[in-house]
């Protein structure tokens, strides 16, 4: 330890700190000579070719039409992108409520004390996760909406309510504006929580039984009926009309199957992480809350559930983006979806490299908004915790 | 202004991607990475991009390649021929795992005036959507799978389109015993066709062009198309009258379950081969290959018959097989063997056999692919 011995400057192609930075630059150097190189091909061959390498083909006319949509087929690419782009938010939208509901009850079976329910649902959750979801789409569409569903002839017309065909399943909808219908749906959704904060005070003043849901429902029903009417808006019923039906909204054999699909795959995954969560709530949790004789609804619904959900979250919203990218999926049994337009152009003309490019940047960003939504929600529930 | 806009944004969007790639890559202090990324939009400009890209020996080599795909063809003793597997009559797969249809046969055509060998063809299945990106990407020589010749595609899909060896038309299948005996019965009807291709397109128009509503549905493979007419999701199967011919012949219920509404055919369908854009000399050797077989017909030649015309005097007959006329054999130059014609003839077969060996039994007439001798369009330029 004498001044003479001390320490020697590293040469700076020994000092870690240099090489971290050095290795860094010629990696990312590498990967961007890489990329641009790449690119610089394509773009020459498609030169070569007389391929377009711009988004000019947007404006260019579509030529095809989009199942269930009166998209002229003479309107520009860009618009039928528009539409797939909206199929896409339907299903996944569809789809993640469903498959919550679904997945939620199902992973809640799987730890039931009944037998026979916790033996089901472990087959279900078994049997669904280990099959691919190709298959699950094309089977929804071959074996029920083709198989099992009537032709539309004999089509099956439960109360009256729906009509049942392999063209589609119709149900009863509204007539009328439809921005006042999300308006009386907005307030009556706000009347509820309204309702429900004014009892919550109340039983804590009174230390009565709160029943919000109750109060909160009442109020709901009663700004809906009011709304209802105070627009004008009708109930429509679908009825048979020989070979298509009219009347209520039709929903899409593809967008049926690929829904039933999506929906049964998707939940069997949740189910697990709804099992998984819960199963990570303290086991005093659950005991103490069977200790001041709460209901075993009340228990899972006020005690396990809220804290199973907080561990929940994050796995769950990758689910989430699974669905929504496996809808594209569906192209094989025909739901235009984001996919199946972007192929369908590219099969009337629209060059491949820069629509498919377009795409995946479309894909991406909704993904991204996607894990932003639950990332929100996910420190939400995490603050709770403080 | 508009243009360069748009242009700009698809190197901007491999970058973006890059950007995710790098940070996810390193920690935080590549952070500098996304400036040194974003530099880069110089690249926009095709001449930047090329000039980044000489750095590589790879590059400058595939740049200077001007080498025609028939010298590769020739060089690789293999023709690669981008077709189908699942269409009767045109190209499907027979039980020992065969080519075997009319494209299959143009295929043959091509390997056999090249080659010299009907057998040296390498056949590469392309799904509907990535034929035209097979192509171009040279993953197969020219495509021969049942391609309707239109202007967007020759210009924009990086296509040449050549002589077309069927001129087909989109018609309506219908159930024999659904009632329809016109398109002008059928409204708020569901029609079902395939998936990318210009059949949609065409339903789309004859609807509005008959103030027909009619729901198109369209899928990935025929099969589905089946399941579906059967189970009678749709009242009408739209498609190539060709195409339909074939799918009803195959049709489990018996050719006889289907009708087609052939007397309204509603579009125009020149199913034509394909090269890759930029290379004539490639363009005309295919061409002529198959305006070989369509010579041969009008010459009255056949692959039985062919041997029998080694004594002929008719000098047009000898210069077409490659025989000496007054001590010269005649090469015109295309790059093929003198015998090419003579080749394409004994292995495969003129037009008329091909055609009799697969579209045929299908129960397809020639009408306008007859010779246009007999009043049809098929159609040689002289070989002279």
């Amino acid at each position: 330890m004498t001044a003479a011995l001390g320490t020697p400057r590293v040469p700076f192609w020994r000092d870690v700190r240099v090489l971290k930075w050095v290795v860094q630059i010629v990696v990312v150097a590498a990967v961007v000579a890489f990329i641009l190189w790449l690119y610089g091909n394509y773009v020459e061959n498609a030169e070569r070719q007389n391929i377009p390498t711009g988004l000019e083909f947007l404006d260019n006319p579509a030529a095809f039409q989009i199942t269930g949509n009166p998209l002229s087929q003479s309107a520009p690419v860009s618009d039928a992108l528009y539409q797939g782009f909206l199929n896409t938010l339907r299903i996944a939208v569809a789809g993640i409520i469903a498959a919550t509901l679904l997945g939620t009850i199902v992973g809640i079976a799987r730890l039931s004390k009944n037998w026979i329910v916790a033996r089901m649902a472990t087959v279900y959750v078994e049997l669904v996760r280990n099959v691919p979801l190709a298959l699950f789409v094309t089977a929804a569409f071959s074996v029920v909406v083709l198989g099992v569903f009537p032709a539309v002839q004999e089509a099956w017309t439960p109360l009256g309510l729906m009509v049942i065909s392999n063209r589609g399943v119709a149900v009863p909808w509204f007539e009328g504006s439809g921005r006042g219908l999300l308006l009386t749906i907005a307030v009556a959704a706000l009347a509820w929580w309204v309702v429900a904060k004014w009892r919550g005070r109340v039983a804590d003043r009174t230390g009565h039984l709160p029943r919000s849901g109750l109060w909160g429902g009442i109020a709901f029903v009663v700004v809906m009926v009011v709304g209802w009417f105070a627009f004008g808006t009708e109930a429509t019923f679908p009825d048979l009309d020989g070979r298509s039906s009219v009347g209520g909204i039709r929903i899409d054999p593809s967008f049926f199957a690929l829904f039933l699909a999506l929906v049964i795959y998707t939940a069997s995954h949740i189910a697990e992480i709804v099992r998984g969560s819960i199963q990570a709530v303290a086991r005093g949790q659950a005991e103490a809350a069977d200790a001041i004789a709460l209901s075993g609804f009340q228990k899972m619904w006020y005690v396990v559930l809220p804290q199973a959900f907080r561990v929940a979250i994050p796995p769950i919203g990758n689910q989430y983006l699974n669905l929504i990218k496996n809808s594209s999926l569906g192209a094989a049994i025909g739901y235009y979806d984001l996919t199946l337009v972007t192929k369908t152009a590219v099969g009337n003309g629209a060059p491949a490299v820069p629509a498919f490019t377009l795409t995946m940047v479309i894909y991406i960003a909704i993904s991204l908004v996607t894990s932003l939504i639950v990332n929100i929600a996910n420190r939400r529930m995490a603050l709770v915790e403080r | 202004m508009r243009t360069t806009t748009k242009r700009a944004i698809v190197p901007l969007m491999a970058l973006a991607l890059l950007g995710a790639a790098c940070t996810s890559d390193g920690d935080s202090e590549s952070g500098d990475s996304t400036p040194d990324g974003t530099e880069a939009p110089a690249a926009t400009d095709a001449p930047d991009a090329t000039t980044a890209t000489t750095d590589t020996d790879d590059t400058v080599e595939v740049v200077q390649e001007t080498e025609s795909t028939l010298a590769k063809v020739i060089d690789a003793g293999v023709f690669k021929c981008g077709t189908r597997d699942a269409l009767p009559g045109f190209a499907f797969l027979d039980p020992s795992g065969e080519h075997v249809g009319f494209d299959s046969d143009f295929c043959r055509v091509i390997a056999a005036a090249v080659l010299g060998d009907a057998t040296a063809v390498e056949m590469v299945d392309l799904e509907t959507d990535a034929r035209f990106t097979a192509l171009q990407s040279g993953e197969v020589d020219a495509l021969v799978r049942n391609t309707t010749w239109t202007a967007t595609r020759d210009g924009a899909e990086g296509a040449t389109f050549l002589q077309p060896t069927f001129y087909d038309g989109q018609a309506m299948m219908v159930a024999s015993d659904s009632g329809f005996e016109s398109l002008a019965d059928m409204n708020n009807v569901v029609i079902c066709v395939a998936q990318g291709t210009t059949t949609e397109g065409n339903a789309a128009a004859e609807a509005a062009k008959l103030g027909l509503t009619w729901e198109v549905r369209a899928f990935e493979d025929p099969e589905l198309i089946q399941e579906a007419f059967i189970a009678g999701q749709c009242d009408g199967w739209s498609s190539d009258n060709s195409q339909l011919t074939g799918f009803r012949s195959a049709y489990p219920e018996g050719p006889e379950a289907l009708t087609i509404l052939s007397d309204e055919v509603f579009s125009k369908e020149p199913l034509a081969p394909a090269v890759a854009d930029g290379d004539s000399e490639w363009a005309q050797a295919v061409s002529w290959a198959i305006f070989a077989t369509i010579q041969a017909e009008e010459f009255g030649i056949t692959s039985e018959n062919i041997d029998t015309f080694a004594e002929t005097t008719d000098p047009a007959i000898q210069a077409f097989l490659g025989q000496e006329v007054d001590g010269a054999v005649l090469d015109p130059g295309l790059g093929l063997p003198t015998d090419f014609a003579y080749q394409v003839v004994s292995q495969v077969g003129n037009y008329g056999e091909i055609f009799d060996r697969h579209l045929t039994p299908l129960g397809l007439e020639r009408g306008v692919n007859a010779l246009w001798s007999d009043g049809g369009l098929i159609y040689a330029p002289p070989y002279r």
